[in-house]
């Protein structure tokens, strides 16, 4: 299969069920919502060694947004329970809390499976904080030295979120790889229910399970496809291609991901580029399957 | 199973009809003629909802009553959940004892709005009262927890011995507001005499209140114009005494440039 003289490898990636939160983050302007946004979602590229994935899915005018403020909606990913109640607290105490004018909601109020991530925060008033119900939720008026901070208690666990969504962009250079992977980027942005945890989307540092070389790492350089490794170990990668960049995607839903990966996938056959291919462990590690063809439209 | 139950009022009753214990929560479970063959007080003398109303759908806990309530007391007292929505205004004790649910009225109801059964330590301890009209004295008088939001104004010991909860006016609160409040919220957007028990903290935009008046506008309709939703607020913290949490907040202008286009 080729799309636009771009090979589609006939693989899958594999990726793994998680757990999956979404905050919405209001602020009297975006400035300030973006603010805490991007600090809620700080260093939360992979679960390896952040204890979370965490992204900005997308912008929310008043019109979107429970007190009609200009805000934000970021994704947050872990891989049981426990650790998304916990990131969830940790985080939205130490970046909307602390932040001017922003306030705190739950994005995904029909999900029946509910988190009380910011009940805890609640002593931070130091038993000057007030609980106010509204519409059946329970809020924390938190009082801070510019007013007051909004937080609402609980927050909704998608069980079915789906971490490890990706593609592999094989290109000729650094320049059609990089090219490729923005434009893959720009296509996903802003789609529902879909991060790209890595910075600006994309990464290239992929990784194998395990290492050759030191005991006790989890995982170690794709060397396969590390196109100064070709002499050196079994490569992956095809003639002329000397720069590889992955996209790595989180979604609320195996449909998210699907869907994502099909824009961006077509975003990325451009110029340069030869082959786009995924990362799986064989098939035995992750529940979902996300194989290429099929996802762009060719028969299995 | 219907959609909802509609109740409408064949005739004004001619003596005062007392409709405690006929809530959407019951309506649930019932036949039309169940629902019919509810007690209601007409006066002293019981009757039955079917010899004042036109009972129309079954098995409901979205209860619609048409027609002209106003001297009806009792209407939506110890709902625990639904909705009843009032095509008018009603009398006395609107959602007295009230613990869940939605009562929504669209005209003006009378005293006690949220109020307590008679010797009750509590008002409502749940749930959302909404009135678009005005209220009475001693509207949310010992509530517990919940919420009474009016479009209009409400008369005077406003929230009197408030323990928790919200009791919001757009309109002008009539005097002694908050006598004795534990820890609910007042919050007067249309003037307010603030007792002299009460101490000033600030002037902020209480994003609470924010939050709240854009719920119940894009739920209910409730008619709060943008402009007031971003308003600023003075605090006072009281009432005078222990625990002495509870807060009147009143409106004092627009924030961010807004202008009030309506109310």
């Amino acid at each position: 299969m080729e799309i636009r003289g771009v090979f589609i490898e006939d693989t899958f990636a594999e990726a793994f069920a998680m757990r999956a939160a979404r905050v919405v983050i209001t602020a009297r302007t975006m400035k300030w919502a973006r603010a805490a946004a991007l600090k809620l979602t700080g260093f939360a590229t992979s679960v390896i060694a952040c204890k979370c994935e965490a992204a900005i899915e997308r912008e929310l005018t008043p019109d979107e947004t429970p007190d009609a403020r200009p805000g934000v909606s970021a994704l947050l990913f872990t891989m049981d329970t426990d650790s998304l109640g916990k990131r969830l607290t940790e985080r939205i105490g130490q970046t909307v809390l602390t932040c001017p004018t922003a306030s705190c909601f739950d994005g995904l109020p029909d999900v029946p499976d509910r988190l009380p991530a910011a009940r805890a925060l609640r002593t931070f008033g130091d038993r000057f904080q007030i609980s106010k119900v509204v519409n059946g939720e329970r809020y924390w008026r938190v009082p801070v030295m510019e007013g007051e901070c909004l937080l609402q208690e609980s927050f909704g666990m998608q069980k079915q979120g789906v971490g490890g969504g990706n593609f592999l962009i094989l290109a000729q250079d650094i320049d059609a790889a990089l090219d490729a992977a923005e434009a893959a980027v720009a296509a996903i942005d802003g789609m529902p229910g879909v991060i790209l945890p890595f910075p600006g989307g994309v990464v290239r540092s992929g990784s194998k399970i395990g290492s050759r070389g030191y005991k006790g790492m989890i995982a170690s350089t794709n060397d396969a496809y590390c196109p100064t490794l070709r002499p050196f170990t079994a490569t992956a990668l095809p003639d002329g291609v000397n720069a590889v960049l992955e996209l790595v995607l989180d979604g609320l839903s195996p449909d998210a991901i699907s869907a994502a990966m099909r824009a961006g996938i077509d975003a990325a056959c451009r110029p340069g580029v030869r082959a786009i291919s995924a990362g799986n462990y064989g098939g035995k590690l992750g529940p979902h399957h996300f194989h290429l063809r099929q996802i762009m439209g060719a028969p299995v | 199973m219907s959609d909802g139950v509609v109740l409408t009022v064949r005739a004004r009753p001619d003596a005062r009809l007392d409709l405690t214990g006929v809530t959407p929560d019951r309506c649930a479970n019932l036949s039309a003629s169940e629902i019919a063959g509810l007690p209601v007080w007409l006066g002293a003398t019981e009757a039955r909802v079917g010899d004042i109303f036109d009972v129309r759908g079954e098995r409901s806990a979205r209860v619609e009553i048409k027609g002209d309530l106003g001297d009806a007391c009792g209407v939506g007292a110890r709902m625990t959940g639904g909705l009843l929505h009032v095509h008018g205004s009603v009398g006395d004790d609107a959602g007295q004892a009230m613990a869940g649910g939605v009562l929504r009225v669209d005209g003006h109801a009378g005293e006690r709005l949220g109020g307590g059964l008679p010797g009750a330590a509590r008002g409502m301890t749940g749930g959302e009262i909404v009135v678009f009209g005005s209220a009475g004295g001693s509207a949310g008088a010992l509530m517990r927890r919940g919420l009474v939001a009016v479009a209009g104004g409400v008369g005077a010991c406003a929230g009197r011995g408030m323990m928790a909860g919200t009791l919001l006016a757009l309109g002008p609160v009539g005097e002694l507001p908050g006598v004795g409040n534990k820890r609910g919220s007042i919050i007067a957007a249309g003037g307010v005499a603030v007792p002299a028990s009460y101490r000033f903290a600030c002037a902020y935009e209480p994003p609470h209140v924010r939050l709240l008046l854009t719920s119940l506008r894009r739920r209910l309709g409730f008619p709060c114009d943008p402009g007031l939703v971003a308003g600023r607020f003075d605090r006072y913290c009281g009432d005078a005494g222990e625990p002495g949490k509870g807060e009147i907040l009143v409106w004092t202008g627009y924030a961010n440039g807004h202008e009030r286009t309506s109310r």
